[in-house]
């Protein structure tokens, strides 16, 4: 009579507690011949926890001496008497991997393998490499050199302009260099030499990689109520726009007064700067010029 | 080949042992217990305890029923395998340096210490390869090394021959049933001691360490010389392979100089050689101390090895350890083939 009767209260309980009756552990056979197992439980902090294994059971037939198999059956003893089944961490673990090959010059391969071979690909790299004087221009390094004191690098002397050059040379070439060499230790995103090369991967990915700062206009004095669409339309006359910026103040949302808008055709942005240069927009009369390179 | 690591004990490992069947590694060390390990996961079986000092040796009958240890306690003491029961204890006057079963585990010899007015001796007792037997107290026989006390000792084949190794470097061969000296043999370099023995399956022939950097394998019948493998260090084990015609030999600067010796000069590694041409083929390298004694798995899948470290590393051989061969090898075993397909026409 008592079992029968439902206790309206029992009911509160499990909800407040949150147990409540688990799925059945599924059980899915897969096309590929492995099985899913989904098993249901709770953890410490009574969460329901769901466990998805995939498992492919492979038969795999091993002739094994009777007197091996009862052995393995043993049960532990001694020390060992309460470790659990399977080798225990404390005693047992697995050494790295260690390549043995038999053979009969083993002397000249293990010398090989011994010489370190970060140093013999640096070494590598620096063969035909000379050390040159930026003061003197003489074989060894600039802190090294005798009128350091004395004497300006030899690009300022020459009034800048080959130093620079020599600069720009270097330049793409030295990041990337820097980023595959020395492995493991930082380099700058702005210096990394990824796939899509050295100077191009800036802050925005690709998408503005590719982009051509010829065919792009500064806009300045832009009233604070502008939109971009609004920007657009005005610009869109001349051309098509493949992009527009207008830089807003990230908290008020409002903006700051200059945007940048890309041409896909540099003679209409040509004409855009012409006709929209003291163009009267929202109070404010535009200014218009082609943006600079970026430093 | 990713060497298993065995952390059982606390102090220098002194021997490692495999069973007949390979499944099973025995290993002793100056800490006062005995480890049993599955040698296939290396998990420890368990441990058997009672002995009151360093264990320098430990055997395994032929058929895993029982165990034999000799300690610095002045004991040999038999236990049971499975249940890590000691089942009997002998008492002698010295440390007992070595202990082995004959073929049939029938008998066992040991090897006790010269020391405080005791002669060396090697002694052998009868036993019953049954943990319900009772066991005698008497020694059935025992030799007394009065010129250079011996340091190793074994059985030859058929139980016919006790051989021993000894201290000045020579090997004598006892007759086994009176134990009269019928040969001693001086095969390496004088006072510089045979630290190891070991048996080929057959215990037709052994190979045996020295201290003089050499191992040579010896003929049990008459003690020839067969082959003299040549390291540059030395020796504290040489273990002979079964399957691949192999030598493993393990050794390094001496305990006491490690400290001031790099792990790279120090020499801690495995060295193989091949057994018939005497080559050095190849090193294992992973301790960090001497290694102070090899054994090869009796199914010739794998070997372990001991070292000054504490470490026991139990290695499986990988592929291109089967296939290597020399090309004299590879050419007989092609001509040999050809022969069979054209016998079989």
């Amino acid at each position: 009579m008592a079992a029968t009767t439902h206790n309206w209260a029992d009911d509160v309980d499990a909800d407040e507690t949150g147990i409540e009756e688990l799925p059945p552990p599924q059980r899915i056979q897969n096309k590929d011949g492995s099985v899913t197992m989904i098993e249901y439980h709770y953890n410490d902090k009574n969460q329901k926890v769901k466990t998805t294994r995939r498992i492919r059971f492979i038969t795999h037939r091993e002739v094994v001496n009777p007197r091996v198999a009862e052995r393995k059956a043993w049960a532990k003893f001694g020390s060992s008497a309460k470790d659990v089944v399977g080798p225990a961490p404390d005693t047992t673990s697995v050494g790295e991997n260690i390549i043995f090959k038999p053979s009969t010059n083993w002397r000249k391969d293990a010398k090989d393998e011994g010489k370190d071979a970060n140093s013999q690909a640096m070494k590598d790299k620096l063969k035909d490499k000379k050390v040159k004087c930026r003061i003197c221009n003489g074989e060894h390094f600039t802190a090294r050199c005798p009128y350091k004191d004395t004497m300006a690098p030899v690009g300022e002397n020459a009034g800048g302009s080959q130093a620079d050059a020599d600069e720009r040379e270097a330049g793409p070439a030295g990041p990337g260099a820097a980023g595959a060499g020395k492995k493991g230790s930082y380099v700058p995103p702005a210096l990394r030499g990824g796939p899509g090369g050295g100077a191009g991967e800036r802050m925005g990915g690709s998408k503005y990689g590719e982009r051509d700062d010829l065919a792009t206009l500064r806009v300045t004095n832009v009233s604070e109520m502008a939109e971009e669409n609004e920007l657009r339309d005005m610009f869109e006359r001349f051309g098509r726009v493949t992009r527009v910026f207008l830089a807003k103040d990230r908290d008020t949302g409002l903006a700051k007064g200059f945007a940048f808008i890309s041409f896909a055709d540099r003679t209409d942005a040509v004409k855009a700067c012409a006709k929209m240069d003291g163009y009267g927009f929202k109070h404010l009369i535009l200014r218009v010029e082609f943006a600079k390179k970026a430093q | 080949m990713r060497p298993i690591l065995l952390s059982g004990h606390e102090r220098a490992l002194t021997q490692v042992k495999y069973n007949r069947d390979g499944d099973l590694i025995f290993s002793t060390a100056k800490d006062q217990q005995i480890c049993v390990w599955y040698a296939h996961n290396g998990e420890r079986l368990g441990t058997y305890h009672g002995h009151v000092g360093a264990i320098w040796t430990v055997d395994v009958d032929p058929t895993s029923t029982i165990i034999a240890s000799g300690s610095a306690d002045n004991t040999i003491r038999l236990w049971d395998i499975k249940t890590g029961k000691n089942l009997k204890t002998w008492e002698f006057p010295t440390a007992v340096k070595r202990v082995e079963f004959n073929d049939d585990g029938t008998k066992l010899l040991g090897v006790t210490e010269k020391r405080m007015g005791h002669l060396g001796t090697i002694v052998v007792i009868d036993i019953e390869v049954d943990v319900d037997a009772e066991q005698t107290d008497e020694k059935s026989l025992t030799i007394v090394c009065d010129e250079s006390k011996a340091t190793v000792a074994g059985w030859s084949y058929l139980s016919k021959y006790i051989i021993a190794g000894h201290e000045d470097g020579s090997i004598s061969q006892y007759d086994a049933k009176t134990g009269d000296l019928l040969y001693n043999v001086p095969v390496h370099e004088l006072n510089q001691p045979v630290v190891d023995l070991q048996w080929s399956p057959d215990r037709t022939y052994f190979i045996t360490a020295s201290k003089d950097k050499t191992a040579k394998l010896i003929s049990a019948k008459d003690l020839e010389v067969l082959k003299t493998y040549v390291a540059d260090t030395p020796l504290n084990s040489a273990a002979l392979t079964t399957k691949k015609d192999f030598v493993i030999l393990g050794g390094g600067q001496a305990a006491m100089d490690v400290t001031t010796t790099s792990a790279r000069q120090g020499k801690f590694e495995a060295r193989f050689y091949h057994k018939i041409f005497e080559d050095e083929i190849g090193r294992v390298r992973g301790h960090f101390g001497p290694l102070n004694t090899v054994a090869c798995d009796p199914t010739g899948k794998g070997y372990a090895s001991g070292g000054e470290d504490g470490y026991v590393r139990v290695h499986q051989f990988d592929k291109g350890y089967f296939d290597f061969m020399y090309e004299v090898e590879r050419e007989r075993q092609n001509r040999l083939a050809a022969a069979a397909t054209a016998g079989g026409q």
